[in-house]
Order: structure tokens, then sequence, then C-alpha cells
């Protein structure tokens, strides 16, 4: 190997990338908090007895969940300007897409949990005398949220590491910064492995958390 | 009935057998029972009594802490202790057959090779020999047609069924009944017992659990009452049902008998 | 809106974009293929009693699974060849690449699915008196596959989906090429979208296969 490790020149950019992380935790960590509140909602609209809700709904959801990320990304930074003459700040574009893909992916964890609880419940609210949106709120939301929870914090961990796909148009993240460094300081090998230890140091805690979660429920 | 004296030398000999799930929780104390040739023990008692355990422990398939099992007079296993592996003849466990609660059938292959893989692949027994004994046990058990089925496509007694005959496949010297009906719908409960009748016709040597006790009194030679992991009570059908020695045996029955006939 | 939409021209470029379709596909099934292989190899080493292979293996599908995968497609593409000396093609490295990323994601499915084995079939195993290599490989293993299949098959899914990475190392597939051609024509809305519709027909019959799939093991291995 002609190749001298020497990661020296990569801790001097260490700055570098600390910027390109914290971009990477206001894109992932937005798109989280979205992704989790709106997915609720757009799971709901699936389940809706309306077509004028379902379908919509449901069609979003197959569009997201069956096209490659990237696509997305590059389809919203190129298409959303020329199509709709607006033009947002890169953060806010990137938020934006990763956001869709999210809510995409964890309304489906919700209807998945929704329809893992048992009717039998149903019928004991029923036979309780509790009303349709009591049911719902005391009943469904509580269970569904618990049963989901292991699948979402899955989809937060994965769009972490998605959201190193918004470097190919550009946005300063992580990945960016650690491209841009390599090329500087012609240390590949450092740099690169110090930005994938970066990624691992911070997915590997949340996906221990994850997989305790699987098994509480499955004791439960 | 009794068909047993003392002199008769025990067939099966279990002997201050402890068993324990963790520090805390011991099912069996220092069990002890004997099995004469000719016997069919039907154990009784309240769950969480160790009845269960203790057919598990015969068949090999719990590490127990202390105590010993003999078969014909030769050591079968023997406890090392908690943490440590049992000392276990392979040669008699494979004399024992077992059925389980839960049908366990192999849920990926055929009734007909569920019952000749055992034979065929760990016996050695000629593919051609092993299916003909196994369309025979079949036969005989009502279940010709369906050598070619799923057990998916089979209801819960058939499925006991063909577990059974899976565990005869293997010519067993002594079978073990763990709880072989408890999961089948009411309907369906007499024709895995009259499978178990038939078989005691033959005299094979049986240890079942079981909580029907209608069919205890029918098949048995002899009742076992197991409570707190030890035996408590041991007689023939007729003296445990009609007139049982022990308080807790009596308290056990009549729980039980008077929920029966609410029924 | 000032942009004209005009889907018309694509006409012009459908064999262009047939053949990056043909390098995704080719790339996913080499993948599919080799981390199938890799996963399932992965998986019985993590069951494994010597606590080295159990560590090595467990480390490799827990960092795989926890870094993205344009930055493991990256550290092969730019520091393999570093390592090794010599150059390897954008090809051979966007191969490697996935192949890991599948091979991890693939054992990790065969691995809950030998976990979801009930242990009842373990001990109707040792009152039948089988074990060994009859018990590994006429029980264990069919039953683990056949319960691995649906998620196997979306598995499949997000590798096709994550091949659309191998663009931004040069590979001309798919992705790749309808962002060139978008570029050159100055009609991304039209192009962006055909790529986003010809990945969605083939990732959206799959992923709906998958939950029919799965309604048919149910009905054959459910006891």
């Amino acid at each position: 190997m002609s190749y001298d490790i020497d990661f020296f020149y990569t801790l001097k950019g260490i700055d570098t990338l600390m910027e390109g992380l914290l971009v990477t935790l206001q894109l992932s960590l937005t798109s989280i908090v979205i992704g989790v509140s709106l997915g609720f909602v757009v799971a709901l609209m699936v389940m809706s007895p309306s077509k004028l809700l379902s379908w919509p709904a449901t069609s979003f959801i197959e569009i997201f969940r069956c096209t490659p990320a990237l696509i997305q990304i590059v389809w919203i930074f190129y298409c959303v300007p020329m199509l709709f003459n607006v033009f947002l700040d890169p953060i806010v574009m990137g938020v934006l897409a990763l956001s869709l893909n999210l809510i995409a992916f964890n309304a489906e964890a919700y209807r998945a949990a929704i329809q893992a609880i048992p009717k039998a419940q149903l019928d004991a609210s029923v036979a309780l005398g509790l009303n349709k949106i009591q049911t719902n709120v005391y009943v469904v939301l509580p269970q569904a949220i618990r049963l989901a929870l292991p699948v979402l914090v899955t989809n937060g961990i994965s769009i972490f590491q998605q959201s190193a796909l918004v470097a190919i148009v550009a946005i300063e993240d992580l990945m960016y910064m650690g491209k841009m460094l390599s090329t500087e300081t012609y240390r590949p090998i450092e740099t690169f492995t110090v930005v994938a230890l970066i990624y691992f140091a911070i997915a590997l805690p949340a996906m221990y958390i994850s997989s305790q979660l699987e098994k509480r429920l499955k004791v439960a | 009935m009794q068909t047993t004296t003392q002199d008769t030398p025990a067939f099966i000999k279990v002997r201050g057998l402890k068993k324990s799930y963790s520090e805390t929780i011991q099912v069996l104390k220092g069990l002890d029972l004997d099995m004469y040739p000719g016997d069919r023990i039907v154990v009784i008692g309240p769950s969480g009594g160790g009845k269960s355990t203790l057919l598990r422990c015969v068949m090999g398939l719990e590490n127990i802490d202390e105590g010993t099992i003999e078969v014909d007079g030769k050591p079968y296993i023997k406890g090392q202790g908690r943490t440590e592996k049992n000392a276990i003849d392979h040669t008699i466990q494979k004399q024992v057959g077992m059925v389980f609660q839960h049908y366990t059938l192999f849920p990926h292959l055929t009734i007909l090779q569920n019952l000749t893989l055992a034979p065929v692949k760990s016996r050695g027994i000629p593919r051609s020999q092993a299916e003909e004994k196994a369309r025979g046990l079949l036969k005989r058990l009502g279940l010709a047609d369906k050598a070619d089925a799923q057990p998916s496509q089979l209801s819960g007694g058939q499925k006991q069924r063909v577990a059974i005959a899976r565990a005869l496949m293997l010519s067993p010297e002594l079978m073990l009944f763990d709880e072989v009906t408890s999961a089948l719908d009411p309907e369906l409960v007499n024709e895995v017992e009259s499978v178990m009748m038939q078989l005691a016709d033959q005299h094979m040597p049986m240890m079942i659990v079981t909580h029907d006790m209608w069919f205890a009194k029918n098949i048995a030679t002899r009742v076992v009452f197991c409570a707190g992991g030890v035996v408590v009570e041991d007689g023939t059908p007729e003296q445990i049902f009609s007139n049982p020695k022990e308080q807790r045996t009596r308290d056990f029955l009549e729980k039980i008998l008077h929920t029966e006939n609410a029924a | 809106m000032s942009y004209n939409v005009n889907f018309l021209f694509l006409l012009d470029y459908w064999d262009a974009l047939l053949e990056g379709l043909m390098t995704t596909l080719g790339i996913t099934g080499l993948c599919l293929i080799l981390g199938l292989g890799l996963g399932f190899v992965v998986a019985l080493l993590r069951l494994s009693s010597n606590p080295v292979v159990k560590a090595v293996t467990t480390l490799y599908v827990e960092f795989f699974r926890g870094t993205p995968v344009l930055i493991q497609l990256f550290w092969i593409f730019f520091c393999l060849p570093l390592i090794l000396g010599f150059e390897i093609s954008n090809f051979v490295s966007a191969v490697i690449a996935l192949t890991l990323y599948m091979g991890a994601i693939v054992s990790e499915t065969f691995r809950s699915s030998l976990r979801a084995i009930e242990k009842d079939q373990m001990d109707a195993c040792v009152a039948l008196g089988i074990g060994g290599f009859t018990k590994i490989f006429y029980v264990i293993l069919p039953q683990a596959i056949l319960r691995a299949i649906p998620t196997l098959l979306s598995n499949s899914v997000s590798l096709f989906k994550e091949s659309a990475l191998v663009s931004a190392v040069g590979m001309s597939d798919l992705m790749y090429i309808g962002q060139n051609i978008s570029s050159v024509t100055f009609k991304p809305v039209e192009m962006l979208t055909a790529v986003a519709v010809i990945y969605f027909l083939i990732a959206f019959p799959l992923t709906r296969s998958v939950s029919w799939v799965e309604r048919k093991l149910i009905h054959k291995i459910a006891l």
C-alpha cells in the first residue's frame, strides 16, 4: 500500500465536519418531528371511509414508498422552483423532501399498528358505551403509538441516513462537507472513515433503543 | 386392576427429582415415582404443580437440578446441578416418545414426510419401508387420505392424531402425552382420546397429563396426584377418585368435579 | 407558471432511458443474488459460538445498517483503490457496495426468521431423536427460508431503490441518464417525472406482492 494513513488533515477539518453534522441533525430532527405527527394524520386519512380522503393519501404513500429517495430529492430541488416559481432556502427544500418521504413510511407504520389492534377491543369499547371519538382517543391511539413505536424509531434512523443524499444537490450537510474535505486534503480514507464513524456513532444508540422497544413489545 | 407388586422391578424409577427455572422458581421439589411394567399412569393436579415438567424431564427436554431417572434398572438421566448439563443416555431416550399440547407438526412438510423424517434421516430406515409403515399407521388412525396434505389443512384433532402416529413410527417403549386434548375444541377431543384407548388396548406403557377426569378414570391403571412439586398421592383410579386419603387430593377433586358438574 | 410542460420530447430519448433501466436492473439483480448468499452465510455465522466470528459478523451488520449507503459507496469507490493499490471500475465499486449493504439487511431478515421458529419445534426434534445435520437442514432452515420470503422481497425492493445511488459514482443507470438528459434538454420536470414513474412501475407491483405472498405463506406454514 502506497498510501500513508494520516488523520492530521482530517482532524484539522473537524470544525467543517461539525458544521455539516449540525445541518444533518437539523434536517433529520425537523423531518422526524413532521413525519411522526403528519404520518398519523395521513394514516387516519387512508383509513377514512371517504374516498375523497383515502385515495389521495394512499397514492401519496405509494408514490413515496415505491420510488428512490434520491429521485424524490432531485425532483423537488429542480422541479418545484420551476413549476411553482418558488425559491426556498436549500435547507427548507431538504426538509420538505425528507419529511414527505418519512410521512409516507410513518403513515404506513401507523396504519399497520391500528390494524393490529384486536377487533375485540373495539367491541369492548362499544359494550362499555364509549362513543367513536372516545374510542379513538382512549383506546385506539395509545395502543397504535405503542405498537408503531419500534418502526417509527427505525424509520427515524433511516431518514437520518437518507439525509446524506442531500449532499448530491449541494446542501452542506455532513456528507457534503466530508466530500469537500476529502477533495481539498487529498485524504479520502481518513475523511470518509471519520464521516462514516460519526453517522454510525449517532445511529447505533438509536438502533439499540429500537431493538429494546421491540423486545418489550413482544413480552407485553 | 393393579398389575404390580412390590417385588416386580420398576420399569421407570424417578428419585429425588428437582427442577427450577430460576434461583427462586422451583417447580419439582424432590419428586419420587415408580412406574411398573403394564402401568398406564395419569398424572393429575393443579396447574403449576409440576405435571408437565415431570413429563418433559422424562423426555429429557429439561435440564434437571438434582435426582435420577432409571429405566429397567439402568441409569437414564442424572442431574448434576442447576447450571450443569444432565448426564443422559441417548439410547434410552430414543425409546421414549412424546406428544405435545400444540401438535408441533413440522409445518413445511406433508403428513407423510412428518412421519418419515425421523425414521429415515435419523434411524436410517429405508424410505420405502418407512413409508409403508406410515401409510399403515395413518390408515389405522383413519387418516389414510391425508398422507399428502399439509398440516395447515387439517383440523386440530387430525393434527394431534398425526402427532401420535409420528411418535409411534419410532416404536417407542414408553409414550408421554402432555395435555394433548387441552388445545382442542370439545367435539374433537373424543377422536384423539379413542386413539389413545386403542394404544392402551395394545398395552402401550403411557404417562399422561390431562384435565379430563372422565378419560383419566377410563384409561389409567394408576393415578398420580401431583402438587407443589411432589407426588402427594398415588393409587388406582378407584382409590383416588372415590376415596382419596389426602386432604389436598380431596380439595382438588372437589373443586374440579364441582365445576364439571356445574358445566 | 412560466414553465411549459411537454412530455412529447421524451419519445426521442426512450432508448437511452431503456439502456439506463437495463443497467439499473442488472446491478440490482447481481447484487440481489450475491447479497442473498452473503446475508445467509452471515446470519448462520452470527449464531456461531466462536466469540470472534460472532463479533466480526455483528459489527459488519451493525455498521452497514448504521451508516448511509452513500458513504459506503463513496468509501469503496474512493478509498478501496488506494488501499488495494490498483484501480477498480465504478461498476465493481457499485456491486461491492450494494452487495455489502444487501448482505447486512438480508442477514437480519434471516436471523429474525430463524428466531421466529418456536421452541416447540426443537422439543419435537428431541422427542423424535432428530439432531445435528437433519435438524438444521430438514427442520429449521426450510422453515426459516419460507418465513423470510416476504421480508426478502421487500429487501429486494429497497435494493432496487438504493441502486439509484450508483449514479453518484458515474454509473450510467436510469437515474444518471435521466439527470443527464434533463440537464442537456433543460426539461427536468418531464424527464425526472418519467424516471420516477419508471422506478414506480417496477417497485409498486413488487411492494404489493409482499402482502400477497405473506398471506399465501401464512396459510401454508401456520399451524
